[in-house]
């Protein structure tokens, strides 16, 4: 049989050719901001399609292959309300939409800005915010800019219900600190799991920037579309669109690091100062677009043997080989050499200079401690629209990290890959219907002389470790009236160095209800961490304890339940709030035994607790608030002889305070966090313990391409400690140029 | 000033104030710090630090070794008092949880990666705790620890000149 005369080819070709006939139609127009001038790179987008758009100097932009039927068109811009338009669409129609955004804090005094639709892709696919079944938190590009920072985590860090403890994130109290070996959080990059493959951790310095147009922060379990590692929630970097013309931005930044406060703490004779120089550029046509970034920072650090260097580059092509089909490539590598400041210097430990501590100094046995750390990430992505009914992407990606720990006695190195695949459609078979569905593979494996699962003490071992994972998904969302049910379930299927299949099953129930008292959600499911290879295979010395293997090492799992309301208080104050309670089984924890060190499924533990996020415009013209508080009640439950006990490193009290004020092209803005003492703490439970109470602050002077942004965290200087002899950073000012082309 | 303008410095001060009690400097204490639970004393110095030292540290075992598995049942197993290499003497506190203790020693670490199969070639006790008054194996002093409270004054003298390989105590060496 001929390929000419196969049935299946020509209803192909003849469903694909109806297909495209019925997308040609052409979405066109301009983004202008009230004074009617034109915004240059404000992003335009057919929300649930893959369809999108970068306006031009003129402010104009242009999207062909726009499905036909009813569409909604968004356009964005750094410091402007987003703004939306409905519209029908007709087959080779060509429609014209203009949006008139306005700016974030409104200028005009008895105007209330109304929050806007913000769109979300918790569910693996677009949807608003508040059609969301669980808690989601927005970093968007306007709060990346005004906060003056230089890296994911630093934005994300004052995010309501988020913590970071020496770089290590927590999620409504999640993780606590493991020292970087299995994160409960799964980092996403545009929507590719992005954790190491080896230790389960997270370089938050994997994506520049300079990349990012927002940060999507999904709290609770989300293993149920998301797997492993998605125990306590999910980070999404969503990397810029790119857009038509020659585009370019420089960003320079300096600053420095405030010295020791008293005498008796210097450790150096000069302020110490961090300076960096980031530079992109792209090109666009409507048909292929592509872009590069390049730069790196130098940091003195603010302790004795926190000097670090970073270089980082990255890279997007976007090709739109036909209406509604897109073609992403993208890339990211970046490159660290910094010393190590392990435990800070107590009595006898270092020239104590007659002080029972030393925050600034490091212990002499830390001495000479320096890492090397590169990672990177290639993927492409496939995504088509190919009817009204139905969407699919496909993508394939490949993350490599690797360290190498040089320090006295012996180096530890370890490098990493992981290989992963994704077919997903989201089809809409009825009205008011939503089904998502795919399947995802991955391969991991780790070459190191530390991770190696070498039982015995002979040195010199190297070994090679592998993964190998497949998982099956699908939700299915119906609206019934004013509600909306979700329901799904993903079963991950895991095998170790080529062992047996095991498998998690993680199903999740929800639903949003639309009432005039704001949106109701409600969700159950269950979510789970599979071991890393690291805690599996971990083979190495903590003097005096032997840390020894556990390849038998089970899954962590929890069921989480979530009850939240968002709503508009008033016509000036919007509220979120939501209740969360998490029963966690088989948490993983180093537990000692004799003269060794082994990671155990040791412990069973509660969390819960009360999530509040108020956005507020006072009566005071051109100023917004918001506030950001999170109660948490987090326990060890009682097993064996051993009693139950709060977790570890978990702050019962998180507040947020955070206020802006914006007066033409100047604005001044903080934040206050406060971070209540942890009730429990490992390793070093007789030092003093502090709550942390940081205040950051910023001002901006923004006219035309060129802003200038300061900012001063922790303005007053608190001199604190949340991980074990580990000094927070102190006061830092940084000032940050960018130029916009 | 106006109501509005006294609230913002009101916030502002009440912030600042909320601010101002971090860290601060701490002299190394010459007795048991209130409310601290282990031992504490001072430790004098002798000889020459060998140049291969790692680093030096106070721990407690319960009862007094009797085989190479015992050696690791020191307290406190994560965070030993650690020493500083010569000089003047020093005040350690060594916290622990209540109950008796037969051997307060110095341990000096040589520099390698430590394991328990070559423990004795990188371990060495260089100086314990002694009481005459008591009559335990190799005329260690038992150091008692009530709940809630601090037993102060276990003082000894580390020899630098005068190290014992872990197998002097459970002979013969290799």
């Amino acid at each position: 049989m001929s390929l000419k005369s196969s049935p299946v080819l020509v209803l192909l070709v003849a469903l694909s050719s109806a297909a495209l006939q019925a997308q040609s139609a052409v979405v066109y127009g301009t983004v202008t901001s009230a004074q009617g001038s034109p915004l240059p790179n404000a992003n335009v987008e057919l929300v649930g399609t893959a369809l999108g758009s970068v306006t031009d100097r003129a402010g104009n932009y242009r999207m062909s292959g726009a499905p036909t039927g009813r569409v909604v068109v968004s356009a964005r811009f750094i410091g402007y309300l987003p703004a939306f338009d409905t519209m029908t669409v007709v087959a080779d129609d060509s429609v014209r939409v203009d949006f008139v955004l306005t700016p974030s804090v409104t200028q005009v005094d008895d105007v209330v800005v109304t929050l806007p639709p913000t769109i979300v892709t918790a569910a693996k696919r677009s949807q608003l915010l508040d059609q969301a079944v669980t808690s989601v938190a927005v970093v968007s590009d306007t709060d990346l800019a005004r906060r003056a920072v230089n890296t994911v985590d630093e934005a994300v860090d004052k995010a309501p219900g988020v913590q970071f403890l020496n770089g290590q994130v927590n999620i409504r109290g999640s993780t606590g600190y493991v020292q970087g070996l299995g994160s409960r959080v799964l980092l996403l990059v545009d929507g590719v799991p992005a954790n190491q493959g080896d230790r389960g951790g997270i370089n938050w310095d994997l994506v520049p920037l300079e990349d990012v147009q927002r940060v999507e922060v999904v709290k609770g379990t989300g293993s149920s579309l998301y797997g492993s590692s998605a125990l306590g929630g999910v980070v999404n970097v969503i990397t810029r669109d790119l857009a038509a013309g020659w585009h370019a931005r420089v960003r320079a930044s300096g600053g420095a690091y405030a010295n020791p406060p008293y005498a008796v703490w210097r450790f150096r004779d000069y302020t110490g100062g961090h300076e960096g120089l980031d530079v992109t550029g792209s090109y666009g046509t409507d048909r292929v677009r592509g872009g590069l970034t390049a730069g790196g920072w130098h940091s003195d650090g603010y302790r004795e043997q926190d000097r670090q260097n970073h270089w980082q580059g990255s890279a997007k092509g976007v090709w739109l080989p036909r209406p509604a089909t897109r073609v992403t490539a993208s890339g990211s590598w970046a490159s660290d050499q910094s010393e190590t400041p392990l435990i800070w210097c107590s009595s006898g430990g270092c020239d104590d200079r007659g002080q029972a501590y030393q925050p600034f100094m490091i212990d002499t046995t830390g001495r000479g401690r320096f890492t090397r750390s590169d990672k990177g990430y290639v993927t492409a992505l496939v995504e088509r629209t190919a009817s009204e009914r139905l969407a699919w992407q496909a993508r394939a990606s490949w993350l490599r990290t690797s360290f190498t720990d040089l320090h006295q006695g012996a180096d530890d190195f370890g490098v990493a890959n992981r290989l992963g695949a994704e077919l997903r459609g989201t089809t809409r078979p009825a009205a008011g219907r939503v089904v998502t569905v795919g399947a995802e593979v991955a391969r991991s494996d780790v070459r190191t002389n530390i991770f190696t699962g070498d039982t015995s003490t002979t040195s010199g071992v190297i070994r090679t470790h592998t993964q190998g994972d497949f998982a099956a998904y699908g939700e299915s969302e119906q609206l019934f009236g004013r509600a909306r049910i979700t329901a799904g379930a993903r079963v991950d299927y895991s095998a170790v160095d080529g062992g047996g299949l095991s498998a998690v099953v993680s199903p999740r129930l929800g639903g949003v209800l639309a009432t005039s008292r704001g949106a109701w959600r409600a969700s159950v499911g269950r979510g789970f961490r599979a071991p890393s290879l690291a805690e599996r295979f971990v083979s190495t010395t903590v003097a005096p304890f032997r840390v020894i293997p556990n390849p038998s090492l089970r899954p962590e799992t929890a069921w989480s339940v979530e009850l939240g309301n968002a709503t508009r208080v008033s016509a000036a104050l919007h509220s979120d709030v939501a209740v969360f309670w998490t029963e966690a089984y088989d948490l993983i924890e180093p537990g000692v035994n004799g003269s060794s060190i082994q990671f155990r499924n040791l412990t069973r533990a509660r969390l819960a607790g009360l999530d509040v996020a108020l956005t507020a415009q006072p009566p005071v013209p051109r100023l917004t608030m918001a506030l950001a508080y999170t109660f948490l009640y987090a326990r060890a439950l009682a097993r064996d002889s051993v009693p139950g006990a709060p977790l570890a490193f978990r702050p019962k009290h998180l507040l947020t305070l955070s206020a802006d004020y914006r007066w033409r092209a100047v604005s001044v803005g903080g934040d206050f966090r406060y971070a209540s003492r942890f009730e429990r703490v490992e390793l070093y439970p007789d030092d003093a313990r502090l709550a942390g109470k940081v205040l950051d602050l910023r001002a901006a002077v923004e006219q035309g391409p060129l802003s200038v942004r300061c900012r001063l965290a922790n303005a007053l200087n608190y001199i604190y400690s949340q991980v074990p002899r580990t000094l927070a950073p102190v006061r830092t000012l940084s000032v940050t140029l960018t130029w916009t082309y | 000033m106006s109501t509005r303008a006294r609230a913002a410095t009101a916030i502002a001060l009440a912030t600042a104030l909320a601010c101002n009690q971090g860290l601060e400097p701490a002299l190394t204490p010459t007795s048991c710090p209130r409310d601290f639970v282990g031992v504490c004393g001072t430790v004098s110095f002798v000889g020459q630090v060998p140049e291969s030292t790692a680093k030096v540290f106070v721990v407690a075992f319960d009862t007094f070794p009797r085989s190479q598995n015992d050696l690791f049942k020191f307290k406190p197993q994560l965070n030993p008092a650690i020493l500083p290499l010569g000089g003047p003497p020093f005040f350690y506190t060594l916290p622990l949880p209540p109950g008796r203790y037969e051997w307060v020693l110095a341990v000096w670490q040589k520099q390698g990666a430590l394991s328990p199969t070559n423990a004795d070639t990188l371990l060495r006790e260089t100086g314990f705790y002694r009481d005459a008054g008591d009559t335990t194996p190799h005329g260690s002093g038992i150091v008692i620890v009530n709940a809630g409270t601090s037993t102060d004054s276990i003082d000894f003298v580390v020899d630098f000149n005068s190290m014992h390989r872990v197998c002097d105590y459970f002979p013969p060496c290799p």
